[in-house]
């Protein structure tokens, strides 16, 4: 919203040196956040009022002349310039050297110097409307100056001063004036600058209804129209209005229509009341402030047709709508060049159904903008006083034919108790009362005292619902007091139990885990999910909940699994990286098992939380992908406290190749998978000559560990020899049938580990065999084992491996 | 005899000191000790010498081959400590094989940094659900019905659940402070807890909005609390944040779960405070909303109004990174592109 300084000067008395730069720092720390502090005379810099004297035709160029301009103090200089309306005697604007113009008022701005043009010296411009931006205010034909003739000002004055355009903007967010309805006009800002400064504020002459025939108007629903006041005024013509006028609401960003309309929208600014005028002459009978009939038609002002719905509020006569409440009028009984009668509506309406309207037909006006903030019916009162003041004055022979001011019950302040001992205890400081009082009543608020409570009665302006509780009132003393003005005080530490959630503690961990040690990097990824990595990895939309209104109908479902998402940024790394891994740490959620868990009136869904990651490489290297990924997953527990994994074929993954895959098991139930992306999967995700190994938890079912579970061992102090074996098996042999037949063999306890080393396919081996390798670590706890006895051993391991898995000794 | 064994001894003292690399030194050895060495000659002479002689002159000969084999073997190890045995071109400017190097997503680092200074207040850490109702959503919080947030222009509604769910809507959490409320109902006051988490809001994305976004938000319930020490909170979140003392500031701020509600600013780390693009010219920037919880989101919360109050903060924390790492676009958060994530190992 831009708020203009002189308009608001006119309510509020601020000192002439007064700093602007304090004004708008103060009002954005108590207030309103002031985005931005506009000095319009900026625009006007060496921009002067200067009179033609003499003007004379360009010796090279029949569209240009050459004019003689006094600039005051006997200052004379010579301009070229090609406007049609060029006479002498005429006051016109001129850019000196260093103002800046926009050529025929497009473009952007650019400096005026002193140029040669055709030959002939011009010292500036003699501008038109466009080109200073003064288009609003002075309308006029393509190709004429702007005519100054009627400013009575000296030559060579500054055109803001001359004009009275030297003026600051300041522009305010308007989230930020949301909550505070009274502050939707000069006069409510003014207020809060008298209350934060305690200046004084002009008050508004009550307006003395005339003796006249009343204006009736039928209010249906008392509800939704609080106040409906209603004046005909006889004697208007349509006309421009006063300079002053078109002046402010020019400065403030509205552009001037006619006098009427023009004052409707003055008393708005100023008072934050919207009203609308209507041609009396095109109202058929009386009055009606109803619901739309289901399907009624209207004609907006601004040519929009409209079917109505019986959910809007209109202000009908006898033969249908002529505005919809409280947004904009109709295009029927609008204000013409022939009006001369008018009906000024100045009503209250119920914020909520007015914005949904606005919404509705996307026709949110200045008006529907200040009745959905909630305006308090009283402040009818303010721009029905400045309306009929402003009407009398711009109208010599106007008179009031017929009022009526249906205002069925009267609206009442709030009032609020505030305990002073909880105000000190929030506020952490005590506040003299004689210094509450002087506070609150500068805002409008009466003030009564019973001991230790504090009864305020709230101005009307405020009534709507900004103001109702204790702390509102908190909230108002602490601004006035300035919320800087309070010293922190420190926090009191109060000793308890130290912090244990082993639960919240696994996420970050493994997260952790997965980042500083198994090197894969974190993504994140959205909720929703597209249905091309749905159907690519066969999982089940029934299982997944669906968005009412997503972002686009292929992107409607919200993750069950985080691997659609996974594989969709697998497939676009994929084009700048080939080898890489990444993961992902979020939610997913399930069409079913909808549960109360804090609260019986809601039912939420199944929602756990996951983790998945993806190992690509070339797809040449599935076996030493698939055991980077199997070691990321087994050494996990350990790095995060929780109870162990075992991995088995249980339920192969729908997603998943049909050999490579393993589900991950913690305490026999299962908890996760690691697969190798099925080919299938893999090119329908778009990820070609590349392999996946994938992995997801269910983070929720892991079990964390009280604390560091694995026990301290005896460290030998005899020798342990590392001894390796390499023998040929099946390919149908596993690691983990040779594991456990060496596990299994007694050896008096010499052999105190075994690790698999290699496997080995190919042309060194027969062919249906494979050569494994692996390393025994022999050693006794007692003494140093002589060469014989560790052969002895390795002996064993072979002669068992022979003949339970049919070993061979490689040749 | 004896004269030409000390002038040997002599020598050869002298050249083994002199020997700066292991190679002149092997040639000093091969010079006094070798086949055709010095000493070897003499020894080789003694069965010449004269009978009287030859058991001194051994025996004088031995002790200096012994002698200079020690010296030898002492000046060896002077040139091996001295210098190293690498040959000089060695380069060391190849660059070092990193260990295994992921990275935490920069959202979740600064979490974790924000984390680690909250527990160390004693701050428990919370964590819930994405899909949440209606009524934890708004109708808890203090948000009328007909407020515009409830829009599904604004919020991400699921389809069709009000039947199974009890009547109340459900959606993607549109903001953390509802299950805020749900921590409060399920714990015992006095209590403070931090709750990060992702939010969701339809709305369109540029260099500056996204759809899916990070808040972390704070809540202290007491007896007794200033709305005061919440800037001492603040205040040193940001000092860990940023590394450095940042002035932060509160001013007057409207949002419907809490009365009073502030802005709070922080200086314009770009500028220091004097004013740049960065922060639109005024030194300050809005980095997040806080206040007093509303009493009727305490009442929600189970808590009376009358005898706790509290304070809140909810930090943007795609905002913090962005200004941390000078990050340009809010969308690469979500990008999932490894060539912006690989930059926060």
């Amino acid at each position: 919203m831009k708020v203009s300084l002189n308009w608001i000067k006119e309510y509020v008395s601020i000192p002439a040196n007064f700093d602007i730069s304090k004004l708008a720092y103060d009002l954005t720390m108590s207030t309103v956040e002031v985005e931005e502090v506009r000095y319009l005379s900026k625009k006007f810099e060496n921009i002067v009022v200067g009179s033609i004297e003499e003007v004379r035709v360009h010796p090279n160029a029949d569209k240009l002349k050459i004019c003689k301009i006094s600039l005051g103090n006997g200052e004379i200089k010579e301009i070229v310039c090609g406007g049609n309306n060029l006479k002498a005697g005429m006051k016109v604007a001129v850019a000196c050297p260093g103002a800046m113009v926009r050529w025929h008022g497009a473009g952007d701005l650019v400096e005026i110097k002193k140029v040669k043009l055709r030959g002939v010296e011009s010292y500036g411009m003699i501008c038109a409307a466009s080109e200073i931006g003064l288009a609003d205010l002075f309308p006029s034909e393509e190709g004429n100056i702007v005519d100054l003739s009627g400013f009575d000002v000296e030559m060579g004055t500054n055109l803001a001063r001359a004009l009275g355009l030297d003026d600051v903007i300041l522009e305010i967010d308007n989230k930020s004036l949301t909550n505070r309805p009274d502050l939707w006009g000069h006069y409510g800002m003014a207020r809060e600058i008298s209350a934060l400064y305690d200046f004084p504020l002009k008050k508004f002459v009550p307006f003395e209804c005339p003796k006249t025939s009343n204006l009736k108007v039928n209010l249906e629903n008392t509800q939704h129209c609080l106040r409906y006041i209603g004046i005909k005024i006889e004697g208007v013509l349509v006309k421009p209005s006063d300079f002053e006028i078109q002046r402010r609401l020019w400065s403030v960003g509205i552009r001037p229509i006619n006098a009427i309309v023009d004052i409707t929208n003055y008393v708005m600014l100023a008072t934050g009341q919207p009203l609308h005028a209507f041609d009396a002459d095109n109202i058929n009978g009386s009055i009606t402030v109803r619901f739309a009939k289901s399907s009624e038609k209207m004609t907006l002002l601004d040519g929009k047709e409209l079917s109505l719905s019986t959910e809007d509020l209109v202000i009908a006569d006898e033969e249908g709508p002529i505005a919809l409440a409280g947004v904009m009028g109709g295009k029927k009984d609008s204000v013409l060049p022939k009006t001369n009668k008018v009906i000024l509506e100045i009503a209250n309406f119920e914020p909520s159904r007015i914005r949904r309207t606005a919404l509705r037909y996307e026709t949110r006006t200045e008006s529907a903008t200040r009745y959905e903030k909630g305006i308090d019916p009283e402040r009818c009162d303010q721009a029905l006083s400045l309306a009929m003041q402003m009407f009398a004055d711009i109208f010599k022979d106007m008179s009031v034919a017929q009022f009526g001011d249906n205002y069925p019950k009267r609206f009442l302040r709030k009032e609020v108790d505030v305990s002073l001992d909880w105000l000190e205890r929030c506020l952490g400081k005590h506040i003299d009362k004689s210094d509450i009082i002087n506070k609150l009543s500068r805002l409008g608020f009466e003030i009564e005292f019973n001991q230790n409570i504090m009864h305020v009665i709230i101005p009307t302006w405020r009534s709507t619902g900004d103001i109702s509780i204790p702390n509102d009132i908190m909230e108002e003393i602490a601004r006035m007091y300035g919320l800087e003005n309070f010293d922190p005080t420190p926090i009191t530490i109060s000793f308890s139990e130290a912090i244990n959630q082993p639960k919240i503690d696994i996420d970050r961990k493994i997260r952790e885990y997965l980042a500083f040690r198994c090197g894969m990097n974190e993504i994140f990824t959205y909720p929703w999910i597209n249905n091309k990595y749905i159907d690519a990895l066969f999982l089940n939309r029934d299982e997944m909940l669906s968005l009412s209104a997503p972002v686009s109908s292929e992107e409607c479902y919200v993750r069950s699994s985080l691997l659609p998402n996974l594989c969709k940024s697998v497939a676009e790394n994929l084009r700048n990286f080939n080898e890489f891994s990444v993961f992902e740490s979020a939610q997913v959620y399930f069409n079913k098992d909808f549960e109360s868990i804090y609260d019986s009136r809601e039912l939420l869904p199944l929602q756990r939380r996951s983790i998945a990651g993806a190992y690509v490489g070339n797809s040449e290297n599935v076996n030493s992908l698939f055991r980077r990924v199997k070691g990321i997953v087994e050494s996990m527990p350990r790095y995060v406290h929780i109870e162990p994994f075992t991995m088995k074929k249980i339920e192969k993954p729908v997603w998943a190749d049909n050999v490579v895959w393993l589900n991950i098991i913690q305490k026999s139930r299962k908890v996760g998978n690691l697969a190798l992306l099925s080919k299938k999967a893999s090119l329908a995700c778009g990820i070609k000559n590349s392999a996946a190994l994938i992995f997801e938890i269910d983070m929720d079912l892991l079990i964390p560990c009280p604390s560091r579970t694995n026990k301290f061992m005896h460290i030998s102090e005899y020798p342990v020899t590392e001894y390796d074996l390499s023998l040929l098996f099946d390919l149908s042999v596993k690691w983990q049938e040779i594991f456990d037949v060496v596990k299994d063999i007694k050896a008096d306890n010499l052999i105190q580990d075994i690790l698999f080393i290699d496997e080995y396919r190919g042309s060194q081996v027969p062919d249906g065999k494979k050569s494994v390798t692996f390393r025994l670590k022999i050693g006794s706890f007692e003494k140093t084992l002589t060469s014989s006895e560790i052969e002895g051993v390795a002996a064993e391991v072979i002669k068992r491996l022979k003949k339970d898995l049919g070993a061979e000794i490689r040749v | 005899m004896k004269d030409k064994l000390s002038a040997i001894f002599n020598k050869g003292k002298e050249k083994i000191e002199k020997a700066e690399t292991i190679e002149e030194l092997q040639n000093v050895k091969a010079y006094l000790l070798g086949k055709q060495g010095l000493l070897t000659d003499i020894l080789k002479s003694i069965p010449n010498l004269e009978v009287s002689d030859r058991a001194e002159i051994g025996r004088l000969s031995n002790k200096i081959k012994r002698d200079f084999t020690d010296m030898i073997e002492s000046q060896r190890e002077k040139i091996c400590l001295k210098k190293s045995e690498i040959s000089e071109d060695f380069d060391y400017t190849v660059p070092g094989i990193p260990p295994s190097s992921g990275a935490l997503h920069p959202i979740t680092q600064m979490c974790y940094d924000l984390n680690d200074t909250f527990r160390s207040m004693g701050f428990e850490i919370f964590q819930e659900s994405d899909i949440t109702s209606e009524l934890y959503a708004f109708d808890n919080l203090n948000f009328p019905p007909n407020h515009p947030a409830r829009e599904s222009m604004d919020t991400y509604w699921l389809k069709d659940y009000e039947k199974e769910c009890g009547g109340k809507k459900l959606c993607l959490r549109p903001h953390l402070t509802g299950a805020s409320v749900r921590y409060m109902q399920t714990h015992k006051p006095p209590f403070k807890f931090v709750y990060p988490g992702r939010v969701y809001r339809n709305e369109s994305t540029d260099a500056r909005h996204e759809r899916a976004f990070f808040q972390y938000e704070a809540l202290i319930v007491d007896r007794k609390f200033t709305f005061s020490s919440g800037k001492i909170m603040i205040k040193s979140i940001l000092s860990k944040v940023f590394g450095c003392d940042v002035p932060v500031r509160m001013r007057v701020g409207f949002f419907p779960f809490v009365e009073p509600g502030f802005e709070i600013d922080m200086s314009c780390l770009v500028c220091g405070g004097k004013g740049c693009s960065v922060c639109k010219h005024v030194g300050w920037i809005e980095i997040m909303p806080g206040g007093i919880p509303h009493p009727n989101v305490m009442r929600a919360a189970g808590l009376d109004p009358n005898e706790f109050t509290g304070f809140y903060v909810n930090i943007g924390l795609d905002r913090l990174v962005m200004m941390r790492y000078g990050v340009d676009d809010v969308r690469l958060f979500h990008s999932a592109d490894l060539k912006f994530l690989s930059q926060f190992r």
